[in-house]
């Protein structure tokens, strides 16, 4: 993804060295596998920040993480997905909206550590480019998304509770994209997939705590 | 450029209105704006937000980082540049200029074109392919950006690396590790970069304000 605005916090640190801490002991039982861990968890809670604070935070300890956007995967591009799902209704939101042999292909390229091509939003032009990648020396996979729970072989599938201030949220989005009564009855319906994904998860992380549970 | 952090403040979001509403008034088709600065002066945010604000107006931006294209890798540079002389090679010449021009070239003619990409997590450098063909205007950002041949815009943000101290040495956007190194890069830098002021159709002032530069 070209462009997010990636705009760190505390919270976000507190979160992301909380998710740190589990993965090195994970690599302590064993150190040189390739491993894949998910993000998941609400539009606007955080899981693109946090994997840029974690890929940085592994940066240090010489581990070396790519992070996968999976809004970088939809098959329908940006410009067009509005005017798609208005003509196919509210019910077409959801994982399958995702180009999933894409994302599977991509992970088969990481763990076989070769060269790779990925979908590559610019989310200023709404446009979707092409990223030419080399895994080899790619020790971690940080996927994020919406729906990341659904890639069943992740070593760590990692979930951000939302219990952040609504309004936040809201305008913590919209840098994304423009808020609207058809905007809001779909973020509505994604929070209902994202939460039906939820017992998924093997680590859950309360955004606004900083506590977490197994 | 992949997993870059920016800071964007209202300075910056008035600064880029001010300079939206002069390119607004200097329609071009195919347009490509260059904007430098030294490092930590805020290139990238001021990019990001204009090219956010044009969006508004119907207008396909595509900001691009002069940063892709250095001749070396991001991992090799510190020692290559020790190795060579930071007074001796910190500068212009560290681009691929070749490739940069090949870009620009690409956009005006609304062709795909393939590019380096670095990712600020892996540091590593990947290959981006983009096609230009409804893309309307181009923003180069870059400390040597406005250098660059055939730009119908320059700005330069009048503002030096001790000015934004602060920034460097709280290591904010955790780019690079500040130490002696790294301070006399950006003195270099700075020597290279104020030279070329006078190029700038637009100065972004040390508090932000926007002034064409032959009414200043």
């Amino acid at each position: 993804m070209l462009h997010d605005l990636i705009t760190i916090t505390p919270r976000h640190e507190n979160a992301a060295r909380l998710i740190l801490d589990r993965i090195m002991e994970l690599r302590a039982e064993k150190p040189s596998e390739k491993m894949m861990i998910t993000i998941s968890g609400e539009v606007g809670s955080g899981k693109s920040t946090i994997s840029v604070v974690l890929g940085r935070m592994l940066k240090k300890r010489n581990i070396r993480t790519k992070i996968l956007d999976l809004d970088d995967y939809y098959k329908i591009p940006p410009l067009e997905r509005r005017k798609w799902r208005l003509e196919k209704g509210i019910e077409s939101i959801g994982y399958d909206e995702y180009d999933w042999d894409r994302v599977n292909q991509n992970i088969t390229d990481f763990k076989h550590s070769r060269t790779s091509s990925l979908p590559c939003v610019d989310l200023i032009t709404g446009y979707v480019d092409e990223l030419i990648t080399n895994f080899k020396g790619v020790d971690i996979l940080l996927i994020n998304g919406l729906y990341s729970l659904k890639i069943e072989d992740a070593a760590l599938k990692v979930m951000i509770e939302l219990t952040y201030d609504e309004t936040t949220e809201a305008q913590r989005y919209s840098q994304k994209e423009d808020l609207d009564t058809y905007r809001l009855a779909v973020l509505q319906r994604e929070h209902e997939v994202v939460q039906s994904l939820k017992s998924k998860a093997d680590f859950y992380i309360d955004f606004d705590q900083s506590l977490f549970h197994l | 450029m992949l997993g870059d952090v920016l800071l964007i403040t209202d300075k910056h979001r008035a600064a880029g209105k001010k300079i939206l509403d002069y390119l607004l008034g200097h329609p071009k088709e195919k347009m490509v704006v260059a904007i430098s600065g030294e490092s930590g002066s805020g290139k990238t945010e001021l990019a990001h937000v204009i090219a956010k604000a044009l969006r508004k107006e119907k207008v396909f931006a595509k900001p691009i980082h002069t940063d892709n294209f250095y001749n070396t890798h991001p991992l090799l540079r510190r020692e290559w540049r020790i190795k060579n002389g930071i007074q001796n090679v910190v500068g212009y010449n560290e681009y691929q200029w070749d490739a940069i021009d090949a870009v620009l070239r690409a956009f005006r003619a609304g062709e795909v074109v393939q590019m380096p990409c670095v990712d600020l997590v892996t540091e590593q450098v990947d290959q981006l392919t983009t096609d230009f063909e409804n893309i309307d205007m181009l923003i180069l950002d870059g400390l040597y950006a406005i250098k660059a041949s055939d730009i119908d815009v320059r700005v330069f943000i009048d503002l030096t690396y001790l000015q934004t101290k602060e920034k460097h040495t709280k290591d904010a956007r955790g780019k690079e590790v500040m130490d002696e190194v790294r301070w006399e890069i950006l003195g270099r830098e700075h020597q290279q970069v104020s030279e070329l002021k006078h190029l700038a159709n637009l100065i972004v002032t040390a508090d932000y304000d926007v002034v064409e530069q032959n009414k200043q």
